[in-house]
């Protein structure tokens, strides 16, 4: 198994956007979504997650109320507004044309050029 | 955006809670991470473990979650502010002074500010205030003069300069109807006059040109206040009648309600001004109003006026020779506030002196207690906290002080605007005086400016890492060579400053107690006075208002105890009554040239002796000087001396106020001189006979063969038996004559208050900057005792060092009161602002002062043992 790779800069708020679209999830749970997701390619540190989820409540993508966890025991839940569904689409484009480029940058041969 | 505003706002409003939450939120997370670990199939122990490194340190993702949040800046600050709000609870005292002297200091300047700005600077109350005029005589740039009904006719006719042009006479009448009869003051108005100011009525309608033609009926404007005591209310005044010297009046229009106070007049009636056709140029005693037209400048109205002024010169020259005198415009401001000007500067700069030297002494306070606190900051500073957070707390307390005092000294600002009235009743435009929202914006200013002037030392001192001295004795004293050397200037500063304030006090006690000492030329102490003036409606003509003059007097000599009793049209110590120019026959003014003028009195022959005014020459009037007789006048010593010098003014002869076709007055006696104008001012006057003046108001007189309190009912019962409609109210001589002296020693006061405060302040300072001095030198002094140096030789050197500091001082204000001229000016009174007595005196209090609250500590230090001090480590 290879070595979980460092996370991309600006990738982590990407990843929660996603994590949050499949469905409302505590802080914990998006950590283990994305771990999951990504297959244990990506390892986030977890604690990390807090300060994005307070820029991205403050930037008006996720709202955030708290209600009784699977336990029973109270939890904060975050959830996408309709901001951050168009965000996360937007931010999808974005990220399918750069990694599409960079893919075909990668292929590139001599015999091609 | 709205979004990060409302997260900023819950982080920032419900801190507590948010911080509560994100801590349940982190062990939930943890919580839930173990649970799940562990039901994987790991240890406990190793879960918890595995669960905290997964999370990457609970403590630096909660602080960055907090920098996230955008609140960090105010969150410090709410930590900076609860930290000194504790600090300041733990030493109450410490605030208390420190907020205390802030907001007297603040306090006094804010309400001084309000009072400058609204009296001194800012636009009269009325439209376009800038263009109003009032118009004078002037025949040098020094001698000014009203206007008479010639002057006010002609501008009227000729001028090209004013939108609207009136006239007012200010002056006191009877007033009766709706109530007591009562003398009020009142001005008397033409049309233009209130155009001119662009008043308007509250209900009904103002004066109009029509009210002033000859035939129409009589008519006033009242204001709000009398149509509430005496027309029951602003509805029905309009339309009721009023008796105003007897005359029956109809009020046409009320006032807006507070307004008393038209171009510097207080009047409680406005009827209108007539005018009949003159028959010479005077008398004057009008004052003329007008706006000047649009983009029109005051030298060009000048140009305009002048003019009318040499054309109207030769057709009343028979009269009136003064070829010079020319209709002269001013800025309406200038002629309201003029006098004030001196007084409220004199006044702003004594508290602004005061502030600095609060502002000096609660600088002293924070260094002070910085340097106490230096230990405890000292540690703060070896916990982590940088220097720059040590120096923002210092100057968060500084702030929070100067906060608290600017919020006590705006309540205390509105509560001294209140009291303006006791200490200036004669201010012009008080009543627009008000706490505004410029006044609460400069408070606001000072208070900021203040708090970063207070905080700079001690900030500086931590910055400087100049707090704590490394050396032991430092250590205990808590303080350094540093800031005792700040300390030494800021009490320094405290006594230049105190200078001025003392000198001011001592120079006006000074003249004060001159001007008691100064002979008023009447003996006050036994006589009283009661205005008359017989209404026009019952006294029609001249005949009728003489034989009242004689009866009064007659009513009063019978009542039993009066002594003497005699009318005049003057009243000392401050009613000259009229101002007459005059030429001498033996001495005559060049044709052409201004003629002399003078205070001139009309009295009847008990006038002298019941004010017990000394005849020195010649005779008094007699019955016999009556209205058929050759005029005759009495003149006082100095005015003898300034126009007859070496020679017997008795026999003299001159022509009274510019007539050449009436017969020469003679003066046929001189007496002792009166101070009319004031006891500062001296003394000349004229008299003529009562008997020949066609004056309808004069003062009654009356001397009292023992105290004359006792003798007011009497009087003004034969009075009233005399005339029951006449307005009577009875004063004392002795309390005009204290009344006169109100103002200086007003004046007085107020200044040795400040001088007190600003002298016990330095006291303060001097005080503390000594047993500090000794307090950081506990060791040396030890050290020298031990080797056996006197107690007197470490007084002394206790003394110098405290001394250096006073005498730069001192030095610092002797030179700043020297350059700041004759800020006294006219205040004063035979004394002047560089009296060398004075000024060696003040000197000597305050070096007295500040030994004295050296000698304490001084003492204290002679008596250190020295096996103490030196075991102190």
């Amino acid at each position: 198994m290879a070595t979980p790779a460092d996370l991309l800069p600006g990738t982590l708020e990407l990843l929660v956007l996603k994590a949050l679209s499949l469905e409302p999830m505590h802080g914990w749970g998006i950590g283990q979504r994305i771990d999951q997701l990504s297959r244990d390619v990506f390892r986030v540190q977890q604690g990390s997650l807090y300060p994005a989820l307070q820029r991205m409540l403050r930037k008006g993508w996720i709202r955030s109320d708290w209600r009784p966890s699977e336990h029973g025991r109270r939890a904060r839940y975050y959830a996408l507004t309709a901001r951050g569904r168009r965000q996360l689409e937007a931010e999808t484009a974005v990220w399918r044309r750069t990694a599409a480029a960079v893919d075909g940058i990668l292929r590139v041969r001599l015999a091609d050029l | 955006m709205i979004a990060d505003l409302r997260a900023r706002a819950r982080a920032l409003i419900f801190r507590r809670r948010w911080q509560r939450e994100l801590d349940e939120e982190l062990h939930f997370h943890l919580e839930q991470d173990v649970a799940a670990r562990i039901a994987a199939g790991a240890e406990p122990a190793a879960a918890r473990r595995e669960a905290l490194a997964a999370f990457g340190g609970i403590e630096r993702w909660r602080e960055a979650t907090l920098d996230a949040s955008g609140v960090r800046p105010l969150h410090d600050l709410a930590a900076d502010l609860r930290f000194t709000l504790r600090g300041l609870g733990r030493n109450p005292a410490f605030a208390l002074t420190a907020v205390l002297v802030l907001a007297l200091a603040i306090g006094a300047a804010t309400a001084v500010f309000s009072v400058v700005h609204t009296v001194l600077l800012s636009d009269l109350p009325y439209p376009h205030a800038d263009r109003l005029v009032q118009v004078y005589q002037q025949n040098s740039p020094t001698n000014q003069w009203t206007l008479s009904v010639v002057d006010i006719q002609a501008i009227a006719e000729q001028q090209r300069s004013f939108e609207a042009f009136g006239a007012v006479r200010p002056g006191v009448a009877g007033l009766a109807g709706g109530g007591e009869p009562e003398q009020v003051p009142v001005a008397w108005v033409t049309a233009g006059f209130l155009s001119a100011l662009g008043t308007t009525p509250a209900t009904g309608r103002l004066i109009e040109p029509g009210d002033e033609r000859p035939d129409a009926p009589p008519v006033v404007v009242v204001t709000a206040r009398l149509a509430a005591d005496r027309l029951g209310g602003l509805r029905s005044a309009v339309g009721r009648a009023l008796l105003l010297d007897g005359v029956s009046h109809t009020v046409v229009g009320v006032l807006p309600p507070g307004l008393d106070e038209l171009a510097g007049i207080r009047a409680a009636a406005w009827p209108v001004l007539r005018t009949a056709t003159p028959a010479r140029r005077g008398p004057f005693g009008l004052r003329g109003v007008g706006r000047l037209r649009p983009q029109l400048t005051l030298a060009a109205a000048g140009r305009d006026l002048a003019g009318i002024s040499r054309r109207i010169y030769p057709l009343w020259r028979a009269g009136f020779r003064d070829s010079l005198a020319r209709l002269t415009p001013y800025p309406l401001r200038e002629s309201i506030v003029g006098s004030a000007t001196q007084q409220l500067r004199l006044f702003a700069g004594a508290v602004l002196l005061v502030l600095l030297g609060a502002l000096a002494n609660v600088a002293t306070l924070l260094l002070v207690r910085a340097s106490a606190r230096g230990h405890e900051l000292a540690v703060r500073a070896t916990l982590g906290a940088s220097r720059l957070r040590v120096a923002r707390l210092v100057l968060t307390e500084g702030l929070v002080l100067t906060a608290l005092g600017t919020l006590a000294g705006i309540g205390l600002a509105a509560l001294a605007l209140r009291l303006v009235g006791l200490i200036a009743p004669d201010l012009p435009r008080a009543h627009e005086i008000v706490l505004d929202a410029r006044s609460v914006a400069v408070a606001v200013a000072l208070g900021a400016a203040s708090g970063l002037l207070v905080s700079l030392s001690p900030v500086m001192a931590v910055l400087g890492g100049r707090l704590v001295a490394l050396r032991p004795e430092g250590r205990r004293s808590g303080g350094t060579r540093w800031t005792g050397l700040v300390r030494g200037v800021l009490v320094a500063a405290e006594v230049a400053l105190a200078i001025p304030l003392l000198l001011a006090a001592a120079l006006l006690a000074n003249s004060l107690l001159r001007l008691q000492r100064v002979d008023p030329g009447y003996d006050a102490g036994s006589s009283l006075t009661v205005w008359l003036a017989p209404p026009p409606a019952r006294y029609p003509d001249t005949t009728a208002v003489r034989t009242f003059w004689r009866r009064a007097v007659a009513v009063a000599v019978e009542t039993p105890g009066v002594v003497a009793a005699g009318l005049a049209t003057s009243a000392p110590p401050d009613n000259q009554g009229e101002v007459n120019n005059f030429n001498l026959t033996a001495h005559p003014v060049p044709e052409g040239g201004a003629e002399p003028t003078s205070p001139w009195s009309a009295v009847s022959p008990g006038f002298f002796p019941a004010l017990g005014i000394p005849l020195h020459e010649g005779r008094l009037f007699t019955d016999a000087d009556s209205a058929g007789a050759p005029p005759v006048a009495v003149v006082s010593r100095s005015w003898a001396a300034r126009y007859f010098p070496g020679e017997s003014v008795i026999g003299q002869q001159m022509v009274e106020g510019g007539c050449y076709e009436c017969p020469r007055t003679t003066i046929v006696g001189m007496v002792g001189d009166v101070k009319y104008q004031g006891l500062g001012r001296d003394g000349e006057g004229v008299y003529t006979p009562l008997m020949q003046s066609e004056s309808r108001r004069a003062a009654l007189f009356v001397r009292t063969s023992a105290a004359p309190a006792g003798f007011t009912g009497p009087v003004l019962r034969h009075l009233r038996a005399l005339d029951p409609d006449l307005p009577l109210s009875a004063r004392l001589m002795k309390d005009e004559l204290r009344r006169a002296l109100a103002d200086p020693t007003r004046w007085t006061a107020v200044l040795s208050a400040f001088g007190a405060a600003a002298l016990a302040l330095s006291s303060l300072g001097i005080f503390g900057l000594v047993s500090y001095l000794v307090r950081r030198q506990r060791r040396e002094i030890g050290v020298r005792l031990a080797l056996g140096a006197e107690p007197r030789a470490i007084l002394r050197m206790v003394l110098a060092r405290g001394m250096r500091y006073v005498l730069a001082g001192t030095v610092v204000g002797l030179v700043l009161t020297a350059v700041s001229g004759r800020w006294l000016g006219s205040l004063l009174f035979e004394v002047g602002p560089n009296d060398p007595l004075t000024i060696g005196g003040v000197t000597a209090t305050l070096l007295l002062a500040a030994l004295a609250a050296c000698l304490v500590p001084g003492l204290q230090a002679g008596r250190i043992r020295p096996v103490e001090a030196m075991a102190e480590e």
